[in-house]
């Protein structure tokens, strides 16, 4: 626990450093907040334009979805803000800077999560919980105990799964250092995919995303249970409490991955 | 002439080596793709309208893919190879060449447009296509025009962003240059959504603008929304604009550089 206490505060000021660093351009850190705020704007106001033209997404209004996009560009922005240093993996590898994290006597996680934070991606979370609070001002939900508690859980439960995805990102530079963006498939994309409701997806993407990589279970299931709606397809009840444990499960294999892949890492010599 | 022929294929060959890169973008674009098509599979069949803002499932979904296979073949984000140059100082040697910078870096980004044209462009395309089963247009005059079209996107958007790159000597930090270009051309080229379905007001205004261009025009020349005449000669307009106002400001950054003394 000692240990623990020490790494979380070593990664405490690792962190501090970089958003000093951060801070010295202070003018571009507010430039980019705003312009990441403004990028993922435009995206909803796209979303207003298709709502304006055809009225419903297949049974969902225009507040339901902007409260799935609004919970999913919210998680998604504060994971990518913590995982910033997996997406700056790839040139570590290849310059050789990961040999000098292994050296040393700290975890190799706490090293490579301090190599990069990005405060600047908060626009984007700000903008999703401006959406979040348009959605949540525009239906008239049942706020039960159970909803109330349980929305927390779903975000943080979010978080884990988008962050372990971005883990994936790095792992992957174990063994290639340029085939990476298949990683950003999962999680721009994943991003891209939990603004809607699953159900508008064919049959195969729709058990992935519920099994394997269960960006479902984490934002589309238990949206049906914060907004008082089913799944046109059936599906059972029960997964709408699965959040927190699929994203545990999900984050458990990750790091499994990434512990395969520091084994088989060799350094590139430079 | 032969020079700049040879530094269109040295940039096409240079671009062979990444092949892991174009398989794992040759993915995100069809994942992305996939998405967008479920979404308006979802509004076309929850809506009682065939037709929206000129557009019938068929045509959006025929859209959605082009847009998809032109974001590697315009290089639409984050392009900075030239300001890279401009950072390190290297820009100064192939200002001294004897050749026209423009060209120069207009024959890379051709050899590296023709690279992805037929690596990721075609193959993001015919996957779509395939994975949704669309009807696709049987004039051969669309597709011979569509043909021309996308040439002369690429100089467009090459313009654009030899513009984006010049504007380094004068900016220290790229990034804000970089999210303003993604806000403009993500919107108002037709990338987001066809440009039909803005309202009036906002059409007007990306009627003005070079980035239609980009996807827009193509789309439309394709799917034979817009006379064949009054497309290409848009796109040319602006590939002739873009490419004179970037001779212009190159001209002026220069006269910067002599006076910092290189």
């Amino acid at each position: 626990m000692g240990s623990l206490l020490a790494e979380v505060s070593i990664l405490r000021r690792l962190i501090g450093a970089r958003l000093r660093g951060e801070m010295q351009y202070r003018k571009s850190f507010f430039l980019q907040m705003i312009g990441n705020f403004l990028v993922t704007f435009v995206e909803l106001i796209t979303l207003l334009i298709l709502f304006g033209r055809f009225g419903t997404l297949s049974g969902w209004s225009v507040a339901e979805v902007a409260f799935l996009y609004g919970l999913s560009q919210f998680s998604f922005a504060i994971a990518h803000t913590l995982s910033a240093g997996f997406t700056v993996f790839a040139p570590l590898v290849r310059q050789g800077g990961f040999d000098r994290i292994l050296v040393r006597p700290i975890g190799l996680m706490i090293q490579v999560l301090g190599e990069d934070f990005q405060l600047r991606r908060l626009g984007q979370a700000l903008q999703g919980l401006l959406v979040f609070s348009y959605a949540l001002s525009n239906l008239d939900l049942d706020w039960t105990w159970g909803r109330l508690l349980y929305l927390p859980v779903v975000i943080l439960s979010a978080v884990l799964l988008f962050s372990a995805l971005f883990s994936l990102e790095a792992t992957l530079c174990f063994w290639t250092t340029e085939g990476t963006e298949v990683i950003n498939a999962f999680t721009y994309g994943g991003s891209a995919l939990t603004q809607y409701p699953l159900h508008i997806f064919d049959v195969w993407p729709r058990r992935l995303f519920l099994s394997i990589i269960p960006l479902g279970l984490v934002i589309y299931t238990p949206s049906l249970y914060l907004l008082d709606k089913s799944d046109p397809h059936g599906l059972p009840a029960f997964t709408q409490f699965l959040a927190p444990f699929a994203a545990i499960a999900f984050a458990m294999g990750a790091g499994a991955a990434w512990r395969v892949g520091v084994r088989h890492y060799h350094s590139t010599g430079t | 002439m032969r020079l700049y022929f040879e530094i269109v294929r040295v940039s096409f060959r240079r671009h062979l080596t990444y092949r892991a890169a174009t398989l794992a973008g040759l993915f995100a674009n069809t994942v992305f793709g996939v998405i967008l098509s479920a979404v308006y599979l979802g509004f076309y069949r929850g809506s009682d309208q065939v037709s929206v803002a000129g557009f019938s499932l068929n045509e959006m979904l025929i859209y959605i893919w082009i847009s998809q296979a032109l974001i590697s073949l315009l290089a639409l984000w984050n392009w900075w190879e030239i300001a890279a140059t401009i950072r390190t100082g290297d820009i100064v040697s192939d200002l001294m060449k004897p050749f026209s910078f423009q060209a120069y870096w207009l024959c890379r980004d051709l050899g590296r447009a023709a690279y992805q044209f037929v690596t990721r462009a075609v193959a993001t395309f015919v996957i779509g296509l395939l994975i949704f089963d669309v009807d696709l247009p049987a004039s051969p005059r669309a597709w011979l025009a569509f043909g021309c079209s996308l040439p002369l996107a690429i100089l467009v958007s090459f313009g654009w962003r030899f513009l984006l790159n010049i504007s380094a000597f004068w900016l220290l930090d790229i990034r804000g240059m970089n999210m303003a270009s993604m806000l403009v051309v993500n919107f108002f080229s037709g990338f987001l959504i066809p440009l039909t379905f803005f309202p009036p007001s906002l059409q007007a205004l990306a009627e003005l603008l070079p980035f239609r261009a980009f996807v827009m025009v193509p789309a439309e020349v394709l799917l034979g929304q817009r006379s064949i005449a009054t497309a290409l000669a848009i796109q040319l307009f602006w590939a002739v604009a873009l490419l004179l106002l970037g001779q212009i400001l190159l001209a002026a950054a220069v006269r910067r550089v002599v006076v910092q003394g290189g």
